[in-house]
């Protein structure tokens, strides 16, 4: 006989669970071992980049000047503040706020849409000039000529960018879930492990952007 | 039901009382509102940077203002510094796996040579003409790379 048995069950609770608590410390658990994974995943082409950039600096170097700064500064501004939005339906949800919580989610989604239109107008530029990767780089026929090895160097950035990319659209997949169930009035004070769970995947495309935009756009 | 049957939870190894309830640290908003800033006046810090010419330094403090970026966003936007201690247990032994994998694999690349000498000279010859990358000669008077065009 558990004092669990005798007390009213809550919503939320899994028969697995003894505890709220225990259930949501259970599933964050998971959502940072997943995201460990993704660090883990990410970490393979930041090696990849340092591994160019050692043997070949100048290629860096000479390629890089061909990214647009402004749109990279553009993009970091407009992802960390979604990831402040993002903190503060969290804690929307934690304290029950229910109308900021929305509002804040619609924040997230609409700075995660900037973010992929500045991505579409910076990727149609570099597909207009030939700055493509490996054997499809063709931008002399457009009248740049860099120096070294742009292909590999293309063939990078898209690698890197591109996969984050696909993470922003994801996110904004998923976010768009949490927001049409928090609209429901799923989520409140007691049960918010869904909207937690998201911030943190959320904030780790963030800080997979922190270290992608000064290594590609601004190192020299 | 008596003090001594009720039997304990525990969480993370601690005894809990008020099972009902989620007991999450809630920050205040003016603490979302500081690292914000704090992220914002860093981002500047970068891009500024970025127009010096710091030579061999650049990296170096690129990567430093990064690592403080991302421990801001990790301790307050993900809550690692008043969350359950295996969270940070699981975050803190990625971040070493990702050492011991970049490490290991750079420590490889810079000392082959000294065991095979024609490795370097294999590398290099291959990688270039990889995909059939055979620029062509710039023309006279064009310009010549190294100058961003936007």
């Amino acid at each position: 006989m558990s004092a669990i048995a005798t007390a009213e069950h809550p919503e939320h609770l899994a028969h697995h669970f003894d505890t709220l608590e225990q259930q949501a410390a259970a599933a964050k658990l998971g959502m940072w071992l997943f995201l460990a994974t993704e660090i883990l995943m990410f970490s393979g082409l930041f090696l990849g980049y340092f591994i160019i950039r050692m043997f070949y600096p100048e290629m860096v170097l000479e390629a890089h000047e061909y990214l647009s700064k402004t749109a990279g500064g553009v993009n970091t501004v407009v992802l960390i503040t979604s990831s402040f939005t993002m903190a503060l339906a969290v804690r929307a949800a934690q304290v029950g706020d229910q109308k900021n919580l929305i509002r804040n989610l619609i924040f997230t989604i609409g700075f995660a849409g900037v973010f992929m239109v500045v991505k579409y107008f910076e990727y149609s530029a570099k597909f207009e000039h030939g700055m493509l990767p490996g054997k499809f780089y063709h931008a002399w026929d457009h009248g740049y000529y860099i120096e070294g090895l742009p292909h590999i160097f293309f063939g990078l950035y898209f690698c890197m960018t591109g996969l984050h990319g696909i993470h922003v659209l994801v996110g904004i997949g998923v976010l768009t879930w949490i927001l049409l169930r928090a609209k429901k009035g799923e989520f409140g004070p007691s049960y918010y492990t869904p909207v937690e769970n998201v911030g943190l995947y959320w904030h780790l495309v963030d800080l997979v952007w922190i270290f992608l935009f000064p290594l590609l756009y601004l190192v020299r | 039901m008596s003090e001594a049957t009720a039997p304990k939870v525990f969480i993370a190894g601690k005894p809990v009382e008020g099972v009902h309830e989620v007991h999450e640290h809630v920050s205040p908003i003016s603490s979302y509102v500081k690292v914000f800033g704090a992220l914002l006046v860093l981002t500047a810090l970068t891009y500024g940077v970025s127009y010096m010419d710091l030579g061999n330094a650049s990296l170096p403090v690129a990567m430093i203002v990064a690592f403080a970026k991302a421990s801001l966003v990790c301790m307050y936007f993900m809550h690692l510094k008043y969350d359950d201690r295996y969270n940070v247990f699981v975050f803190i032994s990625t971040i070493l796996f990702v050492a011991i994998f970049f490490t290991f694999t750079i420590f490889d690349l810079m000392q082959r040579d000294a065991v095979n000498p024609e490795q370097d000279t294999f590398f290099r010859a291959n990688f270039g003409e990889a995909f059939g990358f055979q620029p062509p000669e710039p023309p006279e008077g064009a310009e010549a790379g190294g100058h961003g065009h936007e």
